[in-house]
């Protein structure tokens, strides 16, 4: 007897609806778009500190101004978002085995946090805010 | 005991009759210890002997029946009624083409796991009469996990990143080219890489995870993949070293 075998195609643009997971895949991809636009924000503030007095206070006006406050907002929302997200994954890619043992996935994500709270709190001992 | 009537809808699909799948209801009378297997068994020898679907050792160790239960990918000998409300929807695992009713198409699975080259490679053969290959705990379990795999597919039904593009070799060879990879006595490495460490191999992988999320075995074929990926870029980067290989 022939064979006949049923092909089912994935929607290319709409699977990622059908399952939380999907979701939660797509959730933290798009939260690096806002992380990168954020980069973009800090090094156009960088080449208006180089022109000048003049262009700096500009930025640092536009950045405080009601509009700044809210998208630091957003921004500062999807940054957690994305670090969280790539924290919990990381005892996957980073797979530490010590003799017969492998380190505890907790341990490695603690170590994270502890790193970055750690880097944070420098920055805001740099920055004369803490 | 107590027994409960369970309303089992299954897709169908008998090509030698059907267009396209649909699916089928049974009301079936089933018992609280109960497992989907053994309601899809008591369809089989009681209500319509044209159900197909692929089963063997109804104790969680051949793989063999890995079908799609309620949206979510899994081995229907582990998926116990109790876990269930009266209605329990079975499809054949996403991403393969369907032979019959429940049954899929492994052929490309196959196809990608000899590419792989999945046993060992010795450096040098050596007679039976020199005895086995020794190996401490600590190299056992450098690979142990990974070589839980049982082929059962889930991980491949839970892949968007397969379900969209077929060249992917996919979780589970993946996930085995690493266990052998990390294993003390092989030495295939690089026979293997032209294969893994392509484009349509570790590098097709968008780290979704799902793959790891269904596992029934925690094989976690996604945390082998991001390994590979790191092995793999430190190889490249190296290879601008001096007396590194292009």
């Amino acid at each position: 007897m022939s064979r006949k075998p049923y092909h089912r195609e994935m929607s290319k643009t709409t699977w990622f609806l059908k399952q939380s997971r999907y979701q939660h895949y797509m959730l933290h991809e798009i939260s690096s778009i806002f992380v990168a636009i954020y980069v973009g924000v800090l090094i156009v503030g960088l080449f208006r500190l180089a022109q000048g007095p003049d262009a700096w206070a500009g930025w640092l006006a536009a950045v405080t101004s009601p509009i700044g406050v809210i998208f630091h907002i957003i921004v500062f929302i999807f940054a957690i978002i994305h670090t969280t997200s790539w924290f919990k994954a990381v005892p996957q890619a980073m797979r530490i085995q010590r003799g017969e043992e492998i380190v505890p996935g907790k341990l490695i994500i603690g170590a994270h946090y502890g790193v970055w709270a750690a880097v944070s709190v420098v920055v805001l001992l740099v920055a004369g805010v803490a | 005991m107590s027994q409960r009537t369970m309303e089992l809808e299954v897709m169908r699909y008998r090509p030698e009759m059907d267009d396209k799948p649909f699916f089928q209801t049974y009301s079936v009378p089933c018992e609280e210890e109960w497992v989907v297997l053994d309601a899809l068994n008591y369809v089989k020898d009681e209500m319509d002997r044209t159900l197909s679907y692929r089963w063997s050792c109804h104790m969680f160790v051949c793989g063999s029946c890995g079908m799609v239960i309620n949206g979510e990918p899994k081995l229907a000998c582990k998926a116990f009624l109790r876990d269930y409300d009266g209605k329990i929807r079975i499809e054949p695992l996403h991403n393969f083409p369907i032979e019959r009713d429940l049954v899929i198409v492994q052929d490309d699975f196959i196809e990608k796991l000899e590419s792989v080259k999945p046993y060992i490679i010795p450096k040098q053969e050596k007679p039976l009469s020199e005895g086995e290959y020794l190996q401490t705990p600590a190299q056992l379990k450098a690979y142990k996990q990974y070589s839980m795999c049982m082929n059962c597919l889930l991980c491949y039904s839970a892949c968007p990143q397969y379900g969209l593009e077929e060249k992917f070799v996919g979780p589970a060879a993946l996930a085995l080219a690493h266990r052998y990879n990390m294993d003390s006595r092989d030495v295939g490495r690089s026979a293997r890489e032209h294969v893994v460490a392509s484009h349509d191999g570790i590098w097709a992988c968008s780290f979704v995870g799902a793959c790891s999320q269904v596992c029934p075995k925690d094989v976690d074929p996604a945390g082998a993949i991001q390994q590979v990926k790191f092995s793999s870029a430190v190889d490249y980067l190296t290879s601008f070293l001096p007396g590194g290989k292009r």
